[in-house]
């Protein structure tokens, strides 16, 4: 593939010069530390703002607690800058015309989208690695000794998601000329998975399960076979979408 | 007050980080001239008031793509 | 060998035909002035040379090779530079020079060497530190050439490489078209006359879809050339008395106060016209005799 290591390259440069480095990193780092942060608070907090009289029966916040708040916020707050940051992949490619340069030549027009595709892997891992990483040190240093199961399977759910997400990010930003209509097939994407979920049968097959059920793992209540299910799903979705993304490429007027 | 140390793990880092993303943004504020929108007191006021949020806005919307 | 060789070109958008059967030919080593009024088709040549845009039919072939949509084979010896020129504004020029060479598969050493060069040629060597989105749009024409020529193109083509530039800015880039000439051919598209005066040897016309005058330069001007006469007079009465008494197989054409008269001999026409105001007691403000410029034939040609 004619192109790719150089623009490779020139992908991590342009994420590094536009900030984008910078705030995929700071909102990551923060997240992993709010999650063990909002466990612990959120029970004072409850205390401090109940009316006088009201007995308010809230356990000692656990490691358990700091967990369900990472898979509730990373899908909520993480996935959807993550989807907002890489948006634009195309559009200003689109805009500008800067790509009409680069492909006369010779630049394969299979490497600017698997170019652009793994910096946003690599960045999304790198970042998804923190996060975790930073929210499990957390978690480990004040609630030492509790021990849940499956933190690992767990948490590798999220990533899958994620990287279904960027995949439908990439064509949708191929086919759309603005970043705009990009977000809408994403938010379309997973809207219909939650009609899907609806629906008894799906719910075996349905990718949301990466971003929804990750607590039942841990508490045992799921068993990680019941999840390869939407595992393969999501991968196969994932393939297809970039597999897409790369057709529609070919046939687009620059 | 004995929350506050219980805390500052927490706090410390996450002042670095506000402050960084901060000074980041304030600097190419002011160094540059021209946005995609709003004019360069708004945006200083963005950037320093709205914790976190106010930097990233700009990054992502509002910095212009000429130097 | 023909550097540049298109039959039958075909191209319509809708109902619109814009390449009307289109045919022609560039040879190999000359500089070949592409012309033609705003809309004629001119970028949508260059594009379909460059396989960007599929054509309804005909055949393109670059040093024999033939030109398929989509592919790139054909564009390794071909430098393009586009009428708006579009960079990675966070870019330095040496790094995006050095992005170029790398996609062309030239080696770190050889994109290193021909930056400096070009940079240098194009002028650019002072603003080597500056991105690429500082760039005034002569600079970034000017490093739009230097891409175009970084991996030693046979082909040159530029689209409307001077529209945009300020006079000193529009010598500059022609200086250096002309400095590569010879072991590059170059193509260009303008519809600023005087630079195809000032560089071509080879001139075509597109209108209509269709080249409608092509040839070299000097002889398309040798071919056409019928001296005029013109004659200013301050009342357009005086015109309309002038006319006629004129010969008729005399072509005259009567512009406000200005008389325009075309003639294949011209010493002959004065003398009768000179006869004729005498005679009539005309007096003239003004009697010139103007020679051909390629503004006329063109003017000619598209009407």
């Amino acid at each position: 593939m004619t192109g790719y290591g150089a623009f490779v390259k020139k992908e991590f440069m342009e994420f590094y010069r536009s900030h984008k480095l910078l705030i995929i990193l700071a909102v990551f780092l923060l997240l992993g530390m709010m999650n063990p942060l909002t466990a612990k608070i959120t029970p004072q907090l409850v205390e401090n703002f109940m009316p006088e009289g009201m007995i308010v029966n809230l356990g000692e916040p656990t490691a358990f607690d700091s967990w369900m708040q990472f898979y509730k916020n990373v899908p909520q707050l993480g996935l959807v800058v993550l989807v907002i940051l890489f948006s634009g992949m195309m559009s200003q490619e689109y805009s500008k015309g800067t790509l009409i340069n680069m492909l006369t030549k010779g630049l394969a027009r299979r490497s600017v989208i698997l170019s652009k595709l793994t910096v946003a892997l690599v960045m999304w891992t790198a970042a998804y690695v923190i996060c975790t990483g930073i929210s499990w040190a957390y978690t480990a240093y004040f609630w030492k000794g509790e021990i849940l199961h499956d933190l690992f399977s767990a948490a590798v759910l999220v990533w899958i998601y994620g990287i279904l997400l960027l995949a439908v990010g990439l064509f949708g930003s191929v086919l759309c000329k603005n970043a705009y209509g990009n977000l809408l097939i994403t938010g379309g994407f997973v809207g219909v998975q939650f009609l899907l979920n609806i629906i008894p049968d799906a719910i075996k097959y349905n990718p949301l399960a990466l971003v929804s059920r990750n607590m039942e793992l841990i508490e045992g209540s799921l068993k990680f076979e019941e999840l390869l299910f939407p595992i393969a799903v999501s991968a196969g979705l994932a393939i297809a979408f970039v597999i897409a993304a790369c057709a529609v490429f070919n046939r687009k007027t620059l | 007050m004995n929350l506050q140390t219980e805390y500052l793990p927490f706090l410390i880092p996450v002042i670095i980080i506000e402050l960084a993303l901060m000074i980041t943004a304030l600097i190419h504020v002011v160094r540059h001239d021209h946005y995609k929108f709003g004019n360069k007191p708004i945006w200083i006021i963005v950037v320093v008031l709205i914790q976190i949020i106010g930097p990233i806005v700009y990054f992502v919307f509002g910095r212009s793509d000429e130097e | 060998m023909n550097a540049l060789e298109i039959r039958n070109l075909q191209k319509s958008f809708g109902s619109h035909v814009v390449l009307d059967n289109l045919t022609m030919t560039v040879r190999e080593g000359e500089v070949f002035g592409f012309i033609g009024q705003n809309g004629a088709g001119k970028t949508t040549t260059m594009k379909a040379i460059l396989g960007l845009l599929q054509a309804d039919g005909g055949e393109i072939e670059i040093f024999g090779k033939r030109v398929h949509y989509g592919q790139t084979a054909t564009n390794k010896m071909i430098g393009y530079l586009p009428d708006v020129p579009a960079f990675y504004s966070y870019m330095r020029p040496g790094e995006y020079l050095k992005l170029c060479g790398e996609i062309c598969g030239m080696s770190q050493g050889e994109t290193k060497v021909k930056s400096q060069e070009l940079l240098e040629m194009v002028g650019l060597t002072e603003s080597v530190k500056k991105k690429i989105g500082g760039f005034s749009r002569g600079m970034k024409q000017r490093l739009g050439l230097a891409q175009a020529l970084l991996a030693e193109p046979r082909l040159l083509i530029c689209d409307e490489p001077t529209s945009a530039l300020d006079p000193a800015g529009r010598k500059e880039i022609l200086d250096i078209m002309r400095q590569v000439k010879g072991r590059t051919t170059v193509v260009f598209s303008t519809h600023v006359l005087s630079d195809v005066e000032r560089i071509c040897d080879t001139v075509a016309v597109l209108h209509k879809g269709k080249i409608a005058l092509s040839g070299p330069l000097s002889e398309i001007k040798a071919k056409h050339r019928a001296d005029t006469l013109q004659i200013e007079f301050t009342d357009p009465a005086e015109i309309l008395q002038l006319q006629s008494k004129l010969g008729s197989s005399l072509k005259a054409e009567a512009d406000g106060c200005i008389l325009n008269i075309k003639t294949a001999n011209l010493k002959q026409t004065e003398a009768e016209v000179l006869a004729i105001l005498s005679a009539q007691n005309l007096m003239p403000v003004r009697l010139e005799i103007t020679e051909p410029t390629l503004e006329n034939l063109f003017m000619e040609v598209i009407k």
